[in-house]
């Protein structure tokens, strides 16, 4: 043989080199000194769509690269923080406290809230079905995108209307199998999000929604978290992205048209049903974050840390966590945003 | 190489043995170097026996959450074999009979050997979404998937082996007074059974790596959905766990139907 043991052998300590190496993809290199911000973003309305759409965050700092990459969840997002792949990133609450809690133990912060979810999320059953209330649901079949803020909720449903979890037939779907499924009749009931949930709601009866939920202490929520060594060195990125985002949330409250003219640019989807998917959350601008209800002021925090440990709890019943840290470590990964 | 200069002699029994335990040890020692050396957190490599402590763990019904999600590894296993072998067993079944058709008949040939060329180049995850539509979310997508995935191999095999079979053979079966059916049932099937095991092999193979894809919908009692569960909460210590099980399970059922391919046809590789 040609090649020498002692070759062969460097280039397994090579190995992170060659993970490195490029494979195709448009991985820019040579950019010198400037910045990369790299944003993780969700294919669902919200007010980040409206700053990639208008280019805010390009044109508030023009010596940065910006890089807006798609993803399709929440897990996939923090294993690209655990590669260190991305800075900022829009997330929900169930896959942002798996984050904080052992094994994975993700260095980000929460810097804001994107906003509660609505009605956009709702536990439906199908009319056939003959279910009328969640008691019904004992013995039947149900779906949800497990995982994700849905399968929380329906799980916290079922908790609030005394239905035992084990007694009902939890089925593991993504909404457009959802769909298929319950066209067939093949699912009794389903938690999902807009768009297939207004399909699903023509022939369905809603039990109980996000909402709803959120009212009774089980509020599922959109977060902007960003890695804690890049809040440190990039300030500005931050109190830009935090203006920015600020004056979208607000946009939504006072003006949605523009908004869903923007998210419909950017997923693909009519102004209408994006209007309709923006409108059925909850959006508080940052004063309104920074009431008791959610972030608190730095001295007196508020409840949100408790809710994001009460979702690392709700994790850990299901064996997907090792252990939930103490609420002074949810409560340091809160960054107030400071309006 | 050595084998350019004297012929290659094949190893010992227990020499064989021997040395493939020792490429698994050195692979296991590179796998725990890589993870001493701390290239990456845990949560993305976590070490032998993290994945050790996960086999232990998921293979213990009474952890609490009766092994992994509600079962073990070892009826998640159960599953997906099942799947596995009945889509392996509908799709050796379809692939041997359209393989005959197409080997016999060239008018046959040449109309579905486009189509089954076109089914193999189909992605399974890509079809699974129609399979999904039409068949819902029970065991019958994820059997039928396989079956698509498994019998283009046999088909294509089964014909080539029926093509090639001596003209010499099915002549004289012909001169000595058998009819057409007999000269397949005792010449043609016989004379190509080993290439069919092959494509038999190559199938099964195939089906068994489409598992995880047809578990994605409504398969989380599977193995397949062991691994894309525990991918979405980031547990990749019992992702590596479900891919060894796949690999190590596939390599014993591939050297299962290499040992009824070597009774069947005990003439091969001594010619």
């Amino acid at each position: 043989m040609s090649v020498s043991r002692r070759s062969v052998l460097s280039l397994f300590a090579a190995a992170p080199l060659l993970a490195a190496c490029g494979v195709g993809g448009s991985s820019s290199s040579g950019s010198g000194e400037r910045t990369k911000v790299r944003i993780a973003y969700q294919s669902f309305a919200d007010s980040t769509l409206l700053l990639k759409d208008q280019r805010t965050l390009e044109n508030a700092l023009p010596d940065h690269d910006i890089a807006w990459t798609a993803f399709d969840s929440g897990a996939s997002i923090n294993t690209a923080f655990l590669g260190g792949a991305i800075d900022i990133a829009v997330i929900g609450s169930s896959p942002a406290a798996a984050a904080l809690c052992p094994p994975l133990s993700i260095p980000y912060q929460v810097i804001e809230l994107l906003n509660v979810i609505g009605d956009s999320e709702a536990l439906v059953v199908r009319k056939a079905s003959g279910v009328t209330d969640i008691k019904g649901l004992a013995g039947r079949k149900v779906a949800a995108p497990f995982s994700s803020t849905a399968h929380y909720s329906l799980l916290a449903a079922l908790e609030q209307g005394g239905v035992d979890p084990a007694s009902v037939t939890l089925v593991d779907l993504e909404p457009q199998n959802i769909q298929a499924a319950w066209q067939r009749g093949d699912i009794d009931g389903a938690y999902v999000w807009t768009p297939v949930l207004s399909v699903l709601q023509k022939d369905g009866l809603t039990l109980t929604d996000s909402a709803k939920l959120a009212k009774a202490g089980k509020p599922t929520l959109t977060f902007t978290v960003a890695r804690k060594e890049f809040i440190d060195r990039n300030g500005v990125v931050i109190d830009k992205w935090l203006a920015a985002t600020d004056a979208a949330l607000k946009q939504i409250n006072t003006d949605p048209k523009p908004v869903a003219e923007a998210v419909a640019r950017q997923l693909g989807a009519s102004v209408e049903d994006a209007l309709s998917q923006l409108t059925q959350n909850i959006y508080l601008d940052h004063a309104q974050q920074r009431t008791p209800e959610y972030f608190g002021t730095p001295e007196a925090p508020g409840k949100l840390a408790e809710q994001l440990r009460s979702a690392a709890e709700f994790l850990k019943a299901q064996k997907k966590v090792e252990a939930v840290p103490d609420l002074a470590t949810f409560q340091a990964a809160l960054r107030v945003p400071r309006g | 190489m050595a084998e350019s200069r004297t012929r290659a002699r094949p190893l010992s029994g227990t020499h064989a043995v021997l040395v493939r335990v020792a490429a698994v040890a050195v692979l296991l020692a590179i796998w725990e170097l890589l993870v001493l050396a701390e290239f990456w957190p845990p949560a993305v490599l976590p070490g032998p026996a993290a994945v050790w402590d996960q086999l232990l763990a998921t293979a213990d019904a009474g952890n609490g959450q009766g092994g992994y999600a509600g079962s073990t590894v070892v009826e998640r296993l159960g599953v997906s074999l099942r799947r596995v072998g009945y889509g392996s067993a509908y799709g050796v079944l379809l692939g041997v009979g359209l393989g005959l058709l197409m080997g016999l008949v060239p008018l046959i040939r040449a109309i579905t050997e486009p189509f089954v060329t076109f089914l193999r180049a189909l992605p399974p995850l890509a079809y699974l979404s129609l399979l999904v539509i039409w068949f819902g979310i029970d065991e019958e997508p994820k059997v039928y998937l396989l079956m698509v995935a498994a019998f283009p191999p046999v088909a294509v095999a089964t014909a080539a082996a029926v093509t090639g079979v001596n003209k010499q053979y099915v002549e004289a079966a012909a001169a000595l007074g058998a009819s057409r059916l007999r000269v397949v049932t005792t010449v043609v099937l016989p004379a190509s059974a080993p290439e069919i095991l092959t494509g038999i092999r190559l199938a099964v193979g195939i089906a068994y790596s489409s598992v995880v894809a047809a578990e994605t919908v409504n398969g989380a009692d599977g193995i397949g959905g062991m691994v894309l569960n525990a991918q979405r909460y980031n547990q990749t210590a019992v992702v590596l766990l479900g891919l060894i099980v796949i690999g190590v399970t596939g390599l014993i059922i591939d050297s299962a139907i290499l040992a009824v391919q070597r009774a069947l046809s005990p003439w091969r590789g001594l010619a």
